[in-house]
């Protein structure tokens, strides 16, 4: 099995807080649509240093420090604008899962490019979210497959009417890539899509059934459904 | 995940700015990423970069134009753009192939054309995770393919005790296609650009950039083609991949992942040269084009000869 747990270097300022990062962020980012950078920008350091000199509850106002080394990005993903600061090491997968909470883009080969799990649509092109730098990330239109199926984009209809997938785990990678071909080509052939496709590895083995389902998407497109 | 260790990143707005940042030390450039992340990620060189330059936020690289007639495509113009290109495909159809050829779609969408011919090499000894092995690419003493597991190392022996093979599917194309490389200090004719470095591939110095790839136009009644043998069509790496042009007088043929550069192969020119392409001629050509192959001791590689031998006469019976 892939090890998913990607080490991230705020990890540690979990412990401090009496609540998970993730819930909090979700709580405190998502609703209001615009997190505040301050509490983003706990290092590991600072919350070393904020836990043992402060009671949980005084540790927020302590995370407003910048680390000299973080840089502020703004970028939009699924429609929302997030404004982050990241360190240059975090990739875009590690902002858009362990930061933001868009929890599709995958790990499974570890990141050397080569498997197509993290794909997300980065300014409509398809490409790998582990490849990726964040502090890069400036002003891009990101889409990851939360945000295609919230949109009810008939690609994740095709894909359940035709079981394009077994275990689900590369499941958002392959949506990933068949939604941005299908806003470049909105009539793909079957090679178009095989091609298409190619980065994206299926253990499962189910590629039989990856051009079915896009076909079928493409078909229901036009038809508006 | 590997995560990286820590490094400063610079978003450079010029290539002057770019070039003294790379003088001033332990720093690397970076376009795509696709190549320089995952090193830096499994800590396979030997010095690990204090500082990644970011060549992405340089404006007026990203294009493709034909000025005279010659073809000239900006270093940031990533691989996909190069392979959907409708023109490049109909006149230099070697370099469409071969771009089309690279990786995945996802890394070609990211990946640059001068990324792809800068690349670091993909031996196994010298792309172990943390420095594993310090071999002769490295600036050891050693190269452990020499009598190691080397069934995709070179067919043409060594350079400077190195038998690793380049990579890249878009290098051989443009040996083929005679291309020029600027770069921001001068202009290299595409069959001098590679070399065995340590660690790199390229003969470019340390504060060097590339910044355009210039093709003159080809020569009336000449075609050129790209044909690549890989273990999975849609993903890998080449075993062997050959680019030729044909025709108009001239003929060039370029292999690639057999020898430590480009491997442009003379003998299967000569005999091409004024003759037409037809299976008898393409076969000898592919056979001079191996005749100098020879096998690592043990034959491990052996497989690749023949290969490469179809690949020469494939290449040049697809510029009929």
């Amino acid at each position: 099995m892939p090890d998913d747990k990607e080490k991230n270097p705020d990890q540690e300022t979990k412990e401090g807080l009496s609540i998970s990062r993730r819930t909090f962020l979700k709580d405190a980012g998502l609703v209001v649509g615009a997190p505040a950078i301050g509490t983003i920008a706990l290092t590991t350091e600072a919350a070393a240093q904020a836990r043992k000199t402060a009671p949980v509850a005084q540790q927020a106002p302590a995370a407003a420090k910048l680390s000299p080394t973080q840089t502020t990005i703004e970028l939009t993903v699924n429609g929302g604008k997030y404004r982050y600061a990241v360190e240059p090491h975090w990739s875009l997968r590690q902002l858009l899962r362990d930061q933001i909470g868009y929890t599709s883009p995958k790990d499974w080969c570890g990141g050397q490019g080569a498997c197509g799990s993290c794909t997300v649509i980065m300014n409509g092109r398809p490409i790998l979210s582990c490849m990726t730098l964040a502090c890069e990330c400036d002003g891009a239109k990101i889409e990851t497959a939360e945000g295609i199926a919230k949109a009810r984009h008939p690609i994740i209809q095709a894909y359940i009417d035709n079981n394009a997938f077994q275990c689900g785990y590369c499941t958002p990678g392959f949506v990933c890539t068949a939604k941005a071909l299908l806003d470049k080509n909105d009539h793909p052939t079957e090679a178009d899509i095989r091609d298409a496709l190619g980065g994206n590895l299926c253990r499962c083995g189910t590629y039989q059934r990856h051009p079915l389902a896009v076909l079928e998407a493409a078909k229901n497109l036009k038809q508006g459904a | 995940m590997k995560t990286w260790k820590k490094f400063a990143h610079v978003d450079a707005k010029t290539i002057d700015e770019a070039s003294s940042i790379l003088r001033s030390g332990k720093a690397a450039v970076m376009s795509g990423g696709t190549d320089l992340l995952g090193t830096m990620r499994f800590e396979i060189l030997p010095e690990y970069p204090e500082v990644l330059v970011n060549l992405k936020t340089i404006s007026g690289l990203d294009y493709v134009k034909e000025e005279a007639g010659a073809l000239r495509i900006g270093a940031l113009t990533r691989l996909q753009d190069i392979a959907e290109n409708k023109m490049i495909r109909a006149k230099y159809t070697a370099l469409a192939e071969a771009a089309h050829r690279t990786a995945t779609p996802h890394i070609r969408e990211m990946g640059t054309i001068a990324g792809n011919i800068c690349q670091f090499t993909r031996c196994w000894y010298f792309r172990n995770p943390d420095n594993r092995f310090y071999c002769t690419r490295k600036g050891g003493k050693q190269c452990f393919a020499a009598a190691g597991e080397n069934r995709y190392h070179s067919i043409f022996g060594a350079v400077k005790m190195c038998f690793a093979v380049n990579p890249s599917d878009t290098a051989p194309a443009l040996v083929a296609l005679n291309a020029q490389i600027k770069t921001n200090k001068r202009l290299i004719e595409a069959e001098q650009f590679w070399d065995m470095k340590v660690p790199g591939s390229t003969v470019l110095a340390a504060d060097e950039i590339v910044t355009e790839i210039q093709i003159p136009a080809l020569a009336a009644g000449a075609k050129s083609a790209f044909i690549k043998f890989a273990i999975r069509k849609s993903i890998d790496f080449p075993i062997v991949n050959c680019a030729a042009l044909i025709g108009g007088g001239d003929a060039r043929v370029c292999m690639n992942a057999v020898y430590n550069k480009p491997y442009r192969s003379t003998p299967a020119e000569e005999a091409m040269k004024g003759k037409p392409i037809n299976e008898a001629n393409a076969d000898a050509a592919g056979a001079a084009a191996v005749a100098a192959a020879k096998a690592l001791p043990g034959d491990r590689n052996k497989w690749k000869i023949p290969i490469a031998k179809a690949m020469v006469k494939r290449a040049i019976l697809a510029c009929a």
